[in-house]
């Protein structure tokens, strides 16, 4: 066969493909729409419709007991909203949570992952003993921790009077009693960095750890060196986790202060839980939730420039 | 998850062996508890799932009673169910405060309530404002008797609304003066019959708290003040109301505060605990635990403790929270339980009627509730000898007409959040960290908000 | 005459760790091993004090110490009798199991259309779909509420479980990890003439198997826990899942330390034993995380 006789043939060839691939395409768009359709229509229904309807209500007076939208509110609900103390207390709060549960979350779960990858045997006993109470439903925390800070009775409180010390208004004190959901917070959450951590530390390689310990480095400047470095994605992606998860807390406040005492462990979500169905106030409550998903939006988009820089930098 | 198609290795012998014995272990654990569960919830499953099937001839019953209350209350419901076998009562006790009405409203609007609840009457208003409740009308209640001259007349007429009744009062809760007898003696506190002599005024109320102090070597009265809010505030209600001021108007639109009359109740409870008649750190639990202990000879608190301090075998007796700055006009904070019927999604007269059923059933056994300190609202009990008989119970029997009830608005009410703001302002004036002044401010500042607030309801 | 440590030779199996004899080194190793056990010790006390407590009699509770006079289940058996915690078992069952089927559903199938198909706005509908994850679902609980009102589903599962279904990083994970099965696959059973749902039938899912084991679990742990929404829409103690039941009932059972305890692990136990049959799978999955990240 001549070369200029498989052109043709060729060319034929190649358009009919083409042909068919273009029918393949408009074939797969009706194909991709079915394949798409149950997650979309979920999506559509329970996701973007509510988050449409919540921002028109945030503009109305509407009322849990009320239908309809109870009349037009414009902007008064958001500055109401940015006028409230109540409103920057409870963001405040949210963010003092943060701020006292982000570090040890971050630098236990790191030290303790550090000293299991070095103990090599034994770490199902550590993965049970720090990754169980992560899969505990809050209210069953919720329920452990106030018995343990019950006062004089709690077991906490009869320890630390046996040693001498007096033990602080765990639930009761306004200044004391964050203090109490973080440390509560940390025992139930640490497990899931602790597993992070522990799996990024197993794909560092051991050739680096040897090279270092022949060159006379010791074991706490390997970890300073080698491995902190190295773990710096992990850490990241805990710390970014860690930040949003704080943000949107309620399950410990709700279960075990009640946002109090006297309000004063309120998180945002918690505030908007009391705005929306317990004054009713839907309309504001819906207001506040558009300033929250700003909020979190903004420490996501955060997150994002940081991921992107490293990225940049690997 | 990291694109590559995880190939396990496949475990080893070994491990598969362990692993599926543990499977087999915990699916057998799993399979008797989860077929205990199931067979446990077939018709919730059911229902859960949409078909919404009751089981014919039963009553939701919800209230927010723990403690002591809590346990007559199921005294009660059992006494309930021995004359009623026909009905199937389901009690659920709610957590105190808001996180009860929150649940209430939200099942009320989810459209499955209980048949019937306990309401405080302040709250009660609310609720009718909301559209939450059912009207009781005149007809269905005299099927069951529950006619307006077999009630107290304060805690009936104040549960109407627009002359309609929605609840039927159980009782009145005053704020109460339980005094320790042996201490109150010893400090000559007793005139010759044994009651303690009257302290119709300032001075008068101060010279009693100061003899009671030497007595117990402690302090002369306790009230909780600290991580606290409702009893600061029915402290303060109280002697506020015997000076007739007001606090709120329009339904809590405005508020109309009497500077004047607040700073008087409030100079003048600061000045107890400067004194060192009260303490200035006191939690609910400790003020039992001292004034159980004889630490001070008088206890500030709703009657409702009356059953601890039996318990605990103190020497004690009740009466009238003093009448300190009433003069002739004698007042007192008080809240009173009612039980209402929420609004039903199935209005049938069998539903309604199983409701009063309920509550004629709970009326009747006011004794068992009077036990408890509380005031029965239920005229033929309250009226009876064996009532009068009670002591202390019906020392302080006088209160319930004398009820100050919370100022009226959509965010008042027992454990609401005006409970909250003002009781948490008055706290920590006595405990010494703001001034009577800063305490009044305080409270102007955060009752303003909520007033200019457009109402939910 | 002794080598110094150094100039031992280098070739040693991959995996062992540096033997070297100093003394420093076992020191601190002994230090770690010791703080590491005393940390998981002090982890485990709460659970451990909570069980001690659920195998005392009520009033024995007020004795805070480790020793059980008088153990008895009676906590255990007030428990089950006085509260709803059966029928709170069933209705976390249902709900998690059916979050959890049609979360895997709807994500695998929507991710296999984004991962394999060409059409057109692909890329509109997979940033469509993205940028849920920015939107957290505590975000819309309002709106959601008055949307299950005023169709009359509050107080069902279906209320509970729907709006937990359309999961954004599912269809994420699901589709990086279908971008990484070969094509070839796909290609093959083409030409022999399958249909795209059969292809993703018996081609693709089969090889699924990690991703949609390790999206059900943790798909299903997540919604058992979740407590916000369920408190709001189930109002019903008999429609309770557990977290929503503890958390009403806490109230209720004043000193009653005991039966506290006792009902706060019975409602550990389910996923406690979850935890033990899988937990190979979630902590798998929790690692592909980070190395995803």
């Amino acid at each position: 066969m001549s070369s200029t006789q498989m052109i043709p043939r060729q060319a034929a060839d190649a358009a009919a493909t083409e042909r068919r691939g273009r029918g393949r395409q408009l074939h797969e768009g009706r194909t991709a729409l079915w394949f798409l359709a149950p997650f979309l229509l979920f999506y559509l229904l329970f996701i973007i419709g509510p988050a449409i309807y919540g921002l028109v209500m945030s503009f109305t007076h509407a009322s849990l007991v009320k239908s309809g939208l109870n009349g037009w509110a414009g902007l008064a609900n958001y500055t109401e909203a940015l006028q409230s103390s109540d409103f920057w207390s409870s963001l405040w709060h949210t963010i003092w949570f943060t701020i006292l549960t982000t570090p040890p979350l971050i630098a236990i779960a790191l030290g303790l992952a550090l000293l299991a990858d070095r103990a090599g045997r034994g770490r199902w006993f550590y993965r049970l003993a720090f990754f169980a109470p992560y899969v505990l439903p809050s209210a069953v925390v919720a329920l452990i921790w106030m018995w343990l800070y019950t006062p004089s009775l709690g077991l906490l409180d009869t320890t630390l009077t046996k040693i001498g010390i007096t033990p602080p208004n765990w639930l009761g004190s306004e200044s004391f009693a964050m203090w109490s959901l973080a440390i509560t917070t940390v025992w139930w959450t640490l497990g899931f960095n602790f597993v992070l951590y522990l799996a990024g530390l197993q794909d560092i390689p051991r050739e680096l750890y040897e090279a270092a310990a022949i060159d006379g480095a010791g074991p706490w400047q390997q970890i300073r060196t080698i491995t902190i470095p190295m773990l710096g994605r992990t850490t990241t992606l805990v710390a970014v986790l860690q930040v949003i998860a704080s943000l949107k807390v309620f399950d410990q406040m709700y279960l075990m202060t009640s946002g109090g005492p006297n309000f004063a462990t309120r998180s945002i979500l918690e505030y908007i839980y009391d705005e929306g169905f317990t004054n009713f106030r839907v309309g504001y409550a819906s207001a506040l939730s558009t300033l929250f998903f700003i909020v979190v939006l903004i420490v996501s988009a955060g997150w994002f420039a940081i991921v992107r820089r490293q990225e940049k930098e690997v | 998850m990291t694109g590559v198609p995880a190939t396990p290795g496949g475990p080893s012998a070994h491990s598969l062996s362990r692993r599926s014995f543990l499977r087999g272990l915990t699916a057998a654990a799993g399979l008797t508890l989860g077929g205990a569960a199931l067979s446990a919830c077939s018709t919730p499953v059911v229902s859960g799932l949409g078909v919404s099937r009751k089981a014919a001839g039963s009553l939701d019953y919800w209230n927010l009673f723990g403690g002591g209350d809590g346990v007559r209350m199921e005294t009660m419901e059992a006494g309930f169910e021995k004359a009623n076998p026909n009905i199937a009562l389901s009690a659920v006790t709610l957590a105190w405060g808001n996180p009860y009405y929150t649940k209430l409203s939200l099942a009320t609007l989810g459209e499955k309530p209980p048949g019937v609840a306990v309401s405080h009457l302040t709250r009660m208003k609310n609720l009718v404002a909301a559209d939450l409740l059912e009207e009781l009308r005149a007809e269905d209640l005299a099927r069951f008797g529950l006619t307006r001259d077999k009630f107290s007349d304060r805690p009936w007429e104040a549960g109407l609304v627009d002359g309609k009744v929605y609840a039927i009062p159980l009782d009145t809760h005053p704020f109460v003066m339980f005094y320790n007898t042996d201490l109150c003696k010893k400090a000559g506190l007793l005139d010759s019959d044994g009651k303690l002599k009257p302290m119709d005024s300032p001075e008068a109320f101060k010279a009693a708290l100061t003899k009671g102090k030497q007595a117990s070597g402690k302090y002369g009265a306790v009230v909780a003040v600290t991580n606290e809010p409702a009893t600061p505030w029915r402290t303060f209600w109280s002697f506020y109301s015997q000076l007739g001021g007001e606090w709120l108007a329009d339904k809590g639109a405005r508020v109309t505060i009497d500077d004047a009359k607040a700073m008087q109740v409030l100079t003048f409870l600061q000045s107890l605990s400067k004194e060192g008649l009260i303490p200035s750190i006191a939690d609910y639990q400790g003020t039992i635990a001292t004034f159980a202990s004889g630490g001070s000879a008088f206890y500030f608190q709703g009657e409702w403790e009356i059953t601890t301090f039996q318990t605990a075998k103190l020497p004690f007796s009740m009466t009238l929270f003093p009448n300190v700055f009433g003069g002739g006009r004698y007042a007192v904070q008080a809240d009173s339980h009612t039980l209402v019927i929420p609004k039903q999604a199935d209005r049938s007269p069998a539903v309604i009627d199983r409701g009063l059923t309920f509550i004629r059933s709970m009326l009747d056994q006011s004794k068992t509730w009077a036990e408890g300190g509380h005031v029965p609202a239920w005229k033929p009990f309250l009226e009876s000898d064996e009532y009068k008989k009670m002591t202390p119970q019906s020392q302080y029997a006088a209160a319930a007409d004398s009820a100050a009830y919370d100022p009226e608005a959509w965010y008042s009410g027992s454990g609401s959040n005006l409970e909250i703001i003002c009781g948490s302002s008055i706290g920590a004036m006595v405990m010494g960290q703001l001034t009577p002044q800063a305490a009044l401010d305080q409270m102007h500042t955060k009752l303003d908000v909520l007033a200019a607030t457009k109402s939910p309801i | 005459m002794t080598t110094s440590v150094l100039d031992r030779p280098r070739a040693r199996a991959a995996g062992t760790t540096v033997r070297q004899v100093d003394s420093r080194t076992r020191l601190f190793n002994g230090i770690c091993i010791g703080v590491l056990i005393a940390f998981a010790l002090l982890w485990l006390i709460p659970l451990a004090w909570a069980i001690d407590t659920s195998l005392k009699p009520n009033s024995e509770t007020v004795k805070t110490t480790w020793w059980i006079d008088n153990p008895t289940i009676a906590a255990y058996t007030n428990t089950l009798q006085n509260t709803d915690m059966l029928k709170w078992y069933g209705a976390s069952f249902i709900t998690s199991a059916l979050t959890a089927l049609f979360t895997v559903i709807t994500a695998s199938m929507a991710a296999y259309a984004l991962s394999r198909m060409r059409f057109r706005y692909k890329n509109v509908v997979f940033w469509f779909i993205l940028a849920g994850i920015m939107i957290p679902g505590q975000v819309l609980i309002v709106p959601q509420f008055r949307e299950f009102s005023s169709v009359g589903l509050l107080n069902t599962f279906w209320a509970v479980i729907f709006p937990q279904v359309p999961t954004a990083i599912a269809v994420f994970i699901f589709k990086q990890f279908f971008d990484g099965l070969p094509r070839d696959l796909d290609e093959a059973a083409r030409i022999d003439g399958a249909g795209a749902f059969r292809i993703y039938r018996t081609v693709i899912l089969p090889l699924t198997r990690p991703a949609l084991a390790a999206v059900a679990i943790f798909t299903f742990v997540f919604s058992w826990n979740h407590l916000l929404w369920p408190l709001l829409v189930l109002t019903n103690p008999d429609l309770m899942t557990i977290p929503v039941g503890l958390a009403t009932v806490q109230g209720s059972f004043g000193i009653r330390y005991a039966d506290t305890m006792a009902s706060a692990i019975l409602g550990a136990l389910p996923l406690i034993a979850v935890f033990l049959l899988f937990q190979r799978n979630i902590v798998e999955g929790i690692a592909g995380t980070g190395l995803k990240g």
